[in-house]
C-alpha cells in the first residue's frame, strides 16, 4: 500500500511538472498530461485521505511520533490540494488575486512537498518514475484529431468540417459581454439574417452565374465557403422562414447549438473566423490566410455537456494557450480589416470599396507619431459615451484581469440600423459614432447660401465603404421674414426617396455605357459621381436663392444620413416583407438667421 | 482492506488497458481504393445506372402501353401541373408543393421579382428555383388553404420518380397516375371533387382543345391524370454522377469518389438502387432496436453521449406517422438531389445532410461513421444534384 502511494504521489509530481511553461512539452502531450494529471489526482484523493488518516493516528497518536517534517509534508499537501481545487473550479483567469495565489501556491508547493516527502519517507531513496508507463496507457484520442488544414487562402477548395468551426456559443460561456456585443452587431448579421445581403448574393449568382457567389462569400461567409458550400442560406422554422431581423443576443445560435452541436455549421463572421486569422494583407477581397488548426484543450469538442464543462475548467486553470490560440497582435493593424474592408471587382480589379486606401492617406495613419497614429479599432472597437470615444474599463473574460480599454465588440460604423433592430445599445454607439463624425457651417452672402460640411472625425471618406449604398445629404429650409418658405432642398419625396437635386455625399457608379447600376453595383466602370468628403476636409455646397427674398432669413441644415436608400429597401422588401424602412438619423442639425 | 484497495486499483488498470488495447488493435474495415474504372464497373454491377440523357432512351426505359408517352400528353400535363385553378380555393397546384420553375430556361426569377411592381409576399420561389433541381426547405406540406398533411409528412421529390415502383412514404400506391388522383381528392391537397375539376377544366377552351388532340375520350378524371403521369415521367435530372457513369472521370472529384465506393461497401446501395437510388422497395426503419430508447455513443470519451430519443425514431416523430400498417415500413426515398431538399426523414425532423447520412448508418447499418467517411459520402450525394433534363420530345417517335 505505501509504496502504491509512494508511487502516485511522484505520478502527480511528474504530471504537474510536466505541464510547467518551462518544461516546453509538445501540445499533443501537454493536453492529455493535463487531464491526466487532474483526473488521476481526484481518484488519489480518494486512496490517501484514508491512508492520512491511518498514518497520523498510528505514529502520532499510538506511537507517540511527533514528526516536524511530517506536518509540514501534510500542511503543504492540504495547501496543494486547495490550490489546485481552486484552479480547476474557478480557474486562473487573471481577474482575482487567488488565482494566481493557486498557480503559485501549486506549482512551486508542489517542488517543496516532494523535497520533503521524499526526507519524510525515504530519507535518502532515490525516485522512481516506472508509472508514467500507466500514464502512457490512460491516453484515449481525446477528441476528434484536426485535419492538416494550415494556411489556406480563402480561395482554396479544401473544405473544413462543421465541427472545425467551433461555434460562438462556446465562447459564449466565457466571454459573454463579448458575446452579447457581437451576437446584435454587423458582423454577426452578414449572412442569413440580413435581408439586404440574402438578396444581393442570389441576384449576383442569378445574374453573373451562380459561381460569382463565392466572391461575396469569401468575405461575408468564410465558414460556408470553406466546408465547400455554394451558397447562403438562411435558417428555416418549420415551413417558414425563420424571421432574424428581430432575433435578440443570437438566441437562434444558441438555440441551434443546444439541439445539434457542431454538426450544424455556423455561418457567416464567427468568433474563430476572426480569431483565427493568421495573417493578412491590405489588398482587399478576403487577402487573408485562415488558420483553423490551433491548440485545443482535452475535451474542446466534446459533445456531451459533463465534458464540455470540464474542457472550459481546463481552459480556466491554465488559459496560456488559450489566449495565444485567439490573440494576435496583427488584429490590432489596419490591414488586418482592410483585407475585407477594401474591396475590388474579381475580375477587371477596379476599385469598389476602399476604406483602407482612404485611411492609408489620411491623417489617422501616422506610425511615426504614435499619439496620433490611429488604427481601425481605435475608434471602430472602443467604447464610445456621450459621443465622445472613452475606453471601456472591465473585463473582456467573465471573472477576468481588469483592462483599461476592453475592445468592445459592436463594430460600430454606419449600419445602426440592423444592429438597432435588435438591440438599442448597439445602435447608440453607432449613432454616436456617427455623430461625431462631420461638422457643419452655414453663411448667406449675394442671396447664396453655402454650407460647409467638414469630416472631423472620420480616418476614411464619408461616407465609406459600400458609399453607393449610403445617404449622407443636406436637409435645407430657408424662410423669409413673414416666415414663408422660399427654399428647400433634400426633402423626400413620397415615395420615400430624396429629391432629385438635392446634395447627396455619395459615389455613383455607372456601367460601361455610363448608366447607373442600379442593385448591380459589380457592373461598375465609369464613375459618374464622387461627392464624398475624404478626411479633415471640407466640402461646400452652395444654393442660390432668388433675388427678391425678403430680409431676415431664417435657415435651418440638417445633415442627415440613411444607411439604404428607399429604393434599395423597397427592392428588398419583395423577398423579406418584415423588413421596416430604415430611419434617417440626423447627424447635425444648424439653425441660424441672416439679415 | 488495503488488499481490496489493491486489487481494485489492479482490477481497474487492467480493464482500462484491455478496453483501450482493444480499440486500437480493432482493424477498420478497409474499404479498397478502386481505380476510377474499376469504381464504375463496380457501380454498374451493383445496378447503379445513369439518368438517361435522351428522349429516345427515356421512352424504352419508362414507356407503358396503358399510357403510351406523346408529346402532346406531355404538353398537356405540363399546363395541369402548374395551373392552381385546379384546387378547391384556386390557389395550390401540384407545384406548390413540388416546385420547381415551369420554364426550364427561367434564369432571372429574382430580377424579375424585386424589380415587379406588385407586392410581394416572401417568394421562395426567387432564390430557390432558379436552378431546376426541385429544391425546397419545407417541413411538411401544406395543401390549399394552408391546411398542414395530417400526419405532417415532409414532401417526397416527383423528380426521377419515373423509375421509382413504389410511392409516397408508406409505398401503398403504386403508380403516379394513382398518387395524382388521390391528390387532387385529398382534401389537405388539392381539395377538389372529381365532377369539380372535370367541370373546372372544361370550361378552359384551351384544354378543351388539347384534351382533344390527346385523348379519344376527351376531358376525363382519368385522363386528366394520365396526362400529368406522363409530364411527371420526362421529368428526369442528371447530374455529375450520370456523367461518372457515362465514362467521364473527371466529372466528380476523388471525395465523391471515395463516397461512392463507401456507399456501394457499406450496404447503402442495396436499398438505395437502381436509376433513381431508390423508390425501388419497402423497408423498415429504423432497423436496429438497440437505437430505440438510449443513444449511447462509443466515443472514447470519459463521458459518453447519452441521449433520450423518442421511443419510435431516432428522431422527433411530429405527426405521429408510422409508416406502412403502422409498422415502421417506408418506402425507400430516391436520393437524387436530395442534398437540396432538407430538412429529411418523413417529418423533416432532421434538417441537416450530415447528420440525416449518420442517422441512416447508426440505425440501418449498425455502423458508426467517421466525420471523414460522412463528409465523403455527402460529396457523393452532392454529385446526384442536377437540373431537369429539357428532352427534344421531338427527335423520335
Amino acid at each position: 500500500m505505501r509504496t502504491i502511494i509512494k508511487i502516485l504521489v511522484f505520478v502527480m509530481f511528474v504530471s504537474g511538472v510536466l505541464q510547467w511553461s518551462v518544461i516546453d512539452l509538445s501540445w499533443e502531450d501537454f493536453r492529455v498530461i493535463q487531464v491526466a494529471h487532474i483526473l488521476s489526482s481526484i481518484a488519489i484523493l480518494f486512496l490517501l485521505l484514508p491512508f492520512i488518516y491511518r498514518h497520523i493516528r498510528r505514529y502520532y497518536f499510538i506511537k507517540k511520533v511527533n514528526s516536524v517534517n511530517g506536518w509540514v509534508v501534510f500542511v503543504l499537501f492540504i495547501l496543494l490540494i486547495a490550490s489546485g481545487f481552486y484552479l480547476l473550479l474557478v480557474g486562473n483567469r487573471g481577474g482575482d488575486m487567488f488565482g494566481e495565489l493557486s498557480f503559485n501556491v501549486h506549482l512551486y508547493g508542489s517542488f517543496l512537498l516532494i523535497i520533503l516527502f521524499i526526507a519524510h519517507a525515504f530519507f535518502s531513496e532515490k525516485k522512481q518514475i516506472t508509472p508514467l508507463v500507466l500514464l502512457a496507457l490512460i491516453n484515449p484520442q481525446l477528441s476528434h484529431s484536426q485535419e492538416k488544414l494550415s494556411n489556406i487562402e480563402v480561395n482554396s477548395t479544401r473544405s473544413y468540417h462543421s465541427e472545425d468551426w467551433t461555434s460562438s456559443t462556446k465562447c459564449k460561456s466565457c466571454h459573454s459581454e463579448i458575446f452579447k456585443q457581437w451576437s446584435n452587431s454587423n458582423h454577426k448579421h452578414m449572412v442569413g439574417s440580413n435581408p439586404y445581403y440574402m438578396v444581393m448574393e442570389t441576384l449576383a449568382g442569378e445574374v453573373e452565374g451562380e459561381g460569382f457567389r463565392k466572391w461575396c462569400m469569401s468575405c461575408h461567409n468564410p465558414s460556408a465557403l470553406l466546408n465547400g458550400h455554394e451558397k447562403t442560406t438562411h435558417d428555416m422554422e418549420g415551413n417558414f422562414l425563420r424571421d432574424e431581423i428581430f432575433e435578440k443576443d443570437g438566441q437562434g445560435l444558441i438555440a441551434d447549438f443546444k439541439e445539434q452541436d457542431n454538426f450544424r455549421l455556423e455561418e457567416g463572421v464567427s468568433c474563430v473566423t476572426c480569431h483565427r486569422i493568421t495573417d493578412a494583407s491590405s489588398k482587399g477581397n478576403a487577402s487573408y490566410t485562415l488558420t483553423l488548426e490551433r491548440k485545443k484543450y482535452a475535451f474542446e469538442d466534446s459533445k456531451a455537456p459533463l465534458g464540455h464543462w470540464f474542457s472550459e475548467k481546463l481552459i480556466n486553470s491554465n488559459p496560456d494557450e488559450h489566449k495565444k490560440s485567439y490573440m494576435d497582435p496583427l488584429y490590432k493593424e489596419s490591414r488586418y480589416c482592410a483585407s475585407c474592408h477594401d474591396e475590388f471587382h474579381p475580375k477587371n480589379g477596379i476599385a469598389i470599396v476602399s476604406t483602407f486606401k482612404e485611411w492609408e492617406k489620411s491623417e489617422f495613419n501616422n506610425p511615426k507619431d504614435k499619439s496620433k497614429h490611429k488604427t481601425c479599432i481605435d475608434c471602430h472597437m472602443t467604447n464610445l459615451k456621450d459621443g465622445k470615444l472613452s475606453p471601456l474599463r472591465g473585463t473582456s473574460t467573465d471573472g477576468g484581469v481588469i483592462k483599461e480599454d476592453v475592445k468592445v465588440h459592436y463594430f460600430s460604423g454606419s449600419n445602426h440600423f440592423l444592429a438597432g433592430l435588435k438591440d438599442k445599445k448597439n445602435e447608440e454607439q453607432t449613432i454616436e459614432l456617427l455623430k461625431s463624425s462631420a461638422k457643419l457651417d452655414v453663411d448667406v452672402k449675394d442671396n447664396t447660401l453655402s454650407v460647409g460640411v467638414t469630416n472631423v472625425g472620420a480616418g476614411h471618406h464619408l461616407p465609406t465603404g459600400v458609399a453607393d449604398f449610403r445617404e449622407l445629404w443636406l436637409d435645407v429650409s430657408v424662410k423669409d421674414r413673414d416666415d414663408k418658405l422660399v427654399f428647400s432642398s433634400g426633402k423626400l419625396k413620397e415615395d420615400g426617396n430624396i429629391e432629385d437635386d438635392s446634395r447627396v455625399f455619395q459615389k455613383v457608379f455607372g456601367d460601361e455605357n455610363g448608366e447607373p447600376v442600379g442593385l448591380l453595383f459589380w457592373r461598375y466602370k465609369i464613375l459618374l459621381k464622387d461627392t464624398r468628403i475624404p478626411s479633415k476636409q471640407r466640402r461646400v455646397e452652395s444654393f442660390a436663392l432668388s433675388k427678391s427674398v425678403k430680409y431676415p432669413l431664417s435657415v435651418e441644415v440638417k445633415l442627415n444620413f440613411r444607411i439604404y436608400p428607399q429604393w434599395t429597401t423597397d427592392a428588398v422588401k419583395k423577398a423579406f416583407p418584415t423588413l421596416p424602412n430604415p430611419p434617417i438619423i440626423e447627424l447635425m442639425k444648424v439653425e441660424k438667421e441672416f439679415k | 482492506m488495503k488488499k481490496l484497495l489493491f486489487y481494485t486499483l489492479i482490477l481497474a488498470i487492467t480493464v482500462l488497458s484491455v478496453i483501450v488495447s482493444i480499440a486500437y488493435l480493432t482493424p477498420s474495415k478497409v474499404i479498397p481504393k478502386y481505380s476510377d474504372d474499376k469504381l464504375r464497373e463496380l457501380a454498374l454491377s451493383k445496378g447503379l445506372k445513369p439518368t438517361p440523357d435522351t428522349y429516345k432512351k427515356l421512352l424504352e426505359l419508362v414507356d407503358d402501353a396503358s399510357n403510351p408517352m406523346s408529346a402532346s400528353k406531355i404538353a398537356l400535363g405540363r399546363e395541369l401541373f402548374f395551373d392552381v385553378n385546379l384546387s378547391k380555393n384556386k390557389e395550390t397546384s401540384c407545384a406548390t408543393c413540388h416546385s420547381f420553375d415551369k420554364d426550364l430556361k427561367n434564369k432571372g426569377v429574382m430580377s424579375k421579382m424585386i424589380s415587379s411592381k406588385e407586392e410581394q409576399i416572401n417568394n421562395c420561389v426567387a432564390c430557390h428555383l432558379k436552378d431546376q433541381s426541385g429544391t425546397d426547405r419545407f417541413t411538411f406540406s401544406q395543401g390549399d388553404n394552408h391546411e398542414p398533411h395530417p400526419y405532417l409528412l415532409n414532401t417526397q421529390t416527383v423528380l426521377n420518380t419515373a423509375f421509382a415502383k413504389h410511392f409516397t412514404w408508406s409505398g401503398d400506391v403504386n403508380s403516379i397516375k394513382e398518387q395524382s388522383k388521390n391528390s387532387f381528392l385529398a382534401h389537405y391537397k388539392m381539395n377538389i371533387t372529381e365532377e369539380e375539376l372535370q367541370l373546372r377544366v372544361a370550361k378552359s377552351n384551351k384544354y378543351r382543345a388539347m384534351f382533344d388532340d390527346t385523348f379519344e375520350d376527351g376531358i376525363t378524371f382519368e385522363n386528366i391524370n394520365k396526362a400529368i403521369e406522363i409530364y411527371v415521367k420526362t421529368l428526369v435530372t442528371r447530374g455529375a454522377y450520370d456523367r461518372f457513369l457515362d465514362g467521364n472521370n473527371s466529372a466528380i472529384s476523388s471525395d465523391a469518389k471515395r463516397g461512392l465506393a463507401n456507399f456501394i461497401s457499406f450496404g447503402c446501395k442495396g436499398c438505395h438502387s437502381d436509376i433513381a437510388l431508390g423508390g425501388q422497395s419497402i423497408q423498415r426503419f429504423p432497423l436496429r432496436d438497440f437505437a430505440q430508447v438510449y443513444d449511447l455513443k462509443p466515443n472514447f470519451e470519459l463521458f459518453p453521449e447519452i441521449k433520450r430519443f423518442d421511443s419510435e425514431f431516432p428522431f422527433e416523430n411530429s405527426g405521429g406517422f408510422l409508416g406502412k400498417d403502422k409498422s415502421h415500413l417506408f418506402r425507400v426515398p430516391i436520393l437524387r438531389n436530395v442534398t437540396k431538399t432538407s430538412p429529411y426523414f418523413h417529418n423533416g425532423a432532421v434538417p441537416k445532410i450530415r447528420e440525416a447520412v449518420n442517422v441512416m448508418a447508426k440505425h440501418q447499418l449498425g455502423r458508426h461513421l467517421t466525420l471523414e467517411q460522412i463528409d465523403e459520402i455527402v460529396a457523393f450525394l452532392r454529385t446526384l444534384e442536377g437540373n431537369i433534363v429539357e428532352y427534344d420530345v421531338s427527335e423520335s417517335k
